[in-house]
């Protein structure tokens, strides 16, 4: 009898739980409440008081539903294991598609419309990658080309000759309809020109979210839910994810994993192209060449950022349609306002990362870099104005740089799967 | 340790993708050829360079078409067209002019500052042809052979600036930038001074909506309209756009605050879609095919033009439009303004504070 063999086995068995506490639905909760708490605080240190309105929240929610569709596409798209930085491609793709049917059939035809532009290069991405084995990050590059070079091509030819279009622009879209709670919205209206500390706060968050909404941004609220709910929820998001994770094993056990994969970039393609058929019908109401600007990309950031979850995507999408709703708003003055904000933040990180993790080379770089951007707010009175678009960016950093990561990517993401290759 | 690496690997092949879609050129020339009518004119071709958003852009491009038109048509000169592509490279636009060159067009026409280096090179490899640059004088696009057709844009910017406040009832006025580059500064500029001259007590809020080398805040409407609803929920009730593309979000801004706008380049309350025109005040009028169409009339007459020519308020490059009749109760403050502005009593910086 080996009581070696046995203790091994044992604490194997007995394993302590992972340390990382997973973080439920309440805790999004109290972490968003803390956090507008805080920011009320520096609305009243500061007297800037566009930090909290109910025009910033709106327009931070109208900047991310884009990045976070886009980033949804990638949280699909890896999931399954193919790698997709391909998604400004078809969110280019679907800005076109959405036009072009808003021009020709009306608003709602437009939503179609973006997902099929998007839905197309996912195609291409799918046929590419699970079906001929192309390098993913290859094939995603070589659609971003594509994709920019066959929407200017597009709007040349289908947009030049109509009234109100161009070589490089649509005519102006047709718009969705937007919603409005009436009297809930006048009622939070009232509470927060009161001012009322902290409340009148959380009176414009809530404003913002029954005011003047697009469908769009419903639309992509349930397709958030419903993600989580198909990927950790059922037999059919089981699969798909262990396709992400070993697929080798998940095809010993009969699942269909070139299909899977095929699936989830074809829905990968087709929500970037919702999020292009938001920027060119809700956001911009028209659409022109490079209006995506990069909202792929961050996209795919939003997603890392959120450790390719769906709660996580959408606080990533959600700082950052926040920063740079408020640097696009009140520019210089706000973004001072803001620096406090991101001090006091990175001490407490600091002091979170020396007290209770004992990662002193973190923690104590923290409390730096926190104590100089209070110099700088202390001594400045407001921010270059050519500082202030790489706000939402330069925050981003900070926090993952400071913060414990445990980021965890699919584990096969990235590799090329062949069918039958663990035979 | 794999994970990361996989994920760097992600983010630099997005960075790279980035630069890629940069140096892609995939130019579209659309050829015209017009049977040369008027005498002498044979002689003289024109290609035309165009911007990022070439000719149909409802704004700077079109503008430059105009002129082209309007030479074709009067001076029966023969044509050809080229557009710049989004964050294209140096070496690009060097080779679209080279190409004009050696297709044998003797009147190059660059359309924005972002040519002057390259015009400046072509124009000393091709001593025989003749450029012109629109919205550059400096050094880099200098050259016996290139006329350098520049703009007063804050002497238009002046009179918009003191029609805003003129017309504001809040005292809050706003300007939004396409991209933080010298030339959008003296829009700026311009619109400061006269908003002050008009109010000295005016408010006047600020916005660019990229820094370069991001040129997209000429191309994002949604973008634009967020920088216009926050000012307007600042308490602006007049804005004044230089933003290219990005107007049109202000202008829809503006139409849902039931505020008002100031349009830029053309009379945009004639060219701007239809549902917002009536929140256009008044526009900044910069005459880009006045000056497209006097390069091509002097070297039809053998005369060409080089060296920097300043369209100003005095010669009539650039002037404020009253379509819609919205200013009309302060049309004689604004020509006052305009007359000191000629005769040079007034003096309108070209640069910021």
């Amino acid at each position: 009898m080996s009581a070696a063999g046995l203790d091994v086995g044992a604490e194997r068995l007995d394993a302590p739980p992972r340390t990382g506490r997973r973080l439920q639905w309440w805790h999004w909760l109290v972490i968003a409440l803390a956090g507008l708490f805080v920011l009320s605080v520096l609305e009243a240190v500061t007297g800037a008081n566009d930090i909290v309105s109910s025009g910033a929240i709106a327009a931070a929610f109208g900047l991310a539903v884009p990045i976070a569709l886009a980033g949804l596409g990638g949280l699909w798209s890896e999931r399954a294991g193919v790698v997709n930085i391909g998604l400004e491609g078809m969110m280019i793709l679907g800005t076109w598609g959405a036009a072009f049917a808003a021009v020709h059939w009306g608003a709602w035809a437009g939503i179609i419309g973006g997902i099929v532009g998007g839905l197309i290069g996912g195609l291409i991405h799918a046929i590419a990658t699970v079906t001929f084995g192309v390098d993913h990050i290859v094939s995603g590059v070589a659609l971003n080309i594509i994709g920019l070079g066959v929407a200017k091509y597009l709007s040349a030819r289908f947009f030049a000759n109509l009234p109100g279009g161009g070589p490089t622009q649509s005519p102006s879209l047709p718009d969705l309809p937007r919603l409005t709670i009436g009297g809930l919205s006048d009622g939070l209206k009232s509470v927060e020109d009161d001012n009322i500390f902290f409340v009148s706060q959380i009176a414009a968050v809530l404003r913002a979210l029954c005011t003047d909404l697009s469908v769009l941004t419903l639309l992509a609220v349930v397709l958030f839910v419903a993600t989580w709910w198909v990927l950790w929820r059922t037999a059919f998001g089981l699969r798909l994810r262990s396709c992400g994770e070993s697929p080798v094993a998940a095809e010993s056990l009969g699942v269909n994993v070139i299909r899977y994969k095929f699936l989830a970039v074809l829905m990968s393609g087709a929500l970037a192209g919702l999020g292009g058929a938001f920027l060119s019908l809700v956001a911009a109401g028209i659409y022109r060449d490079g209006q995506t600007g990069g909202r792929g990309y961050i996209g795919l950031a939003a997603m890392i950022f959120g450790n390719w979850r769906p709660g996580g995507l959408l606080a990533g999408s959600t700082l950052f349609g926040y920063t740079d709703a408020i640097q696009l708003r009140a520019g210089t003055q706000t973004v001072h306002a803001f620096l406090l904000f991101v001090a006091v933040v990175l001490v407490a990180v600091g002091l979170w990362q020396v007290i209770r993790n004992h990662r002193l080379v973190q923690g104590i770089g923290a409390i730096i870099m926190g104590a100089l951007v209070a110099v700088w707010y202390f001594t400045t009175d407001a921010v270059a104005g050519e500082l202030t678009s790489t706000m939402p960016y330069v925050t981003t950093l900070l926090v993952l740089v400071f913060a414990s990561q445990r980021l965890r990517m699919p584990a096969a993401d990235g590799q090329v799967y062949r069918k039958g290759e663990g035979h | 340790m794999r994970q990361t690496m996989k994920a760097a690997a992600a983010i630099s092949a997005a960075a790279l993708a980035l630069t890629a879609c940069g140096g892609s050129s995939s130019d579209t020339a659309s050829g015209s050829k017009s049977s040369g009518g008027a005498s002498g004119a044979a002689k003289v071709k024109v290609g035309m360079a165009y911007d990022v958003g070439g000719r149909g852009d409802q704004s700077f491009n079109d503008a430059a078409a105009a002129g082209l038109d309007k030479a074709k048509s009067e001076l029966g000169v023969e044509t050809k067209e080229a557009s710049a592509v989004n964050g294209e490279n140096e070496a690009a636009r060097e080779e679209r002019l080279q190409q004009l060159v050696d297709a044998g067009y003797t009147h190059v026409v660059a359309v924005g500052f972002a040519y002057a280096p390259s015009v400046g090179k072509v124009a000393k490899a091709n001593p025989d042809a003749h450029f012109a640059i629109v919205d550059d004088a400096s050094d880099d696009s200098k050259g016996d052979n290139v006329a350098q057709l520049t703009f007063a844009e804050q002497e238009g910017s002046y009179l918009v600036g003191a029609a805003a406040a003129l017309k504001s009832k809040t005292g809050n006025v706003g300007f939004v930038g396409g991209v933080n580059t010298p030339l959008i500064n003296k829009f700026e500029a311009g619109f400061v001074a006269g908003a002050k001259a008009a109010n000295p007590k005016i408010k006047v809020q600020s916005k660019y909506l990229t820094q370069p080398p991001d040129f997209s805040g000429f191309a994002d409407p949604a973008k634009g309209k967020t920088a216009a609803e926050g000012m307007f929920q600042a308490g602006a009730d007049v804005v004044y756009h230089a933003a290219g593309g990005s107007g049109g979000g202000v202008f829809d801004a503006a139409k849902a605050a039931n505020k008002m706008a100031i349009g830029v380049d053309s009379d945009q309350a004639k060219t701007a879609k239809e549902g917002v025109r009536d929140v256009i005040i008044t526009s900044m009028i910069k005459k880009v095919d006045v000056s497209v169409y006097d390069f091509i009339k002097s070297g039809t007459e053998g005369k060409d033009l080089t060296g920097n020519k300043i369209y100003d308020l005095k010669a009539g490059g650039v002037d404020y439009s009253t379509t819609g009749g919205k200013i009309d109760d302060i049309k004689s403050k604004l020509d006052t303004y305009k007359q000191d502005i000629i005769s040079g009593k007034i003096k309108v910086p070209a640069t910021v504070g």
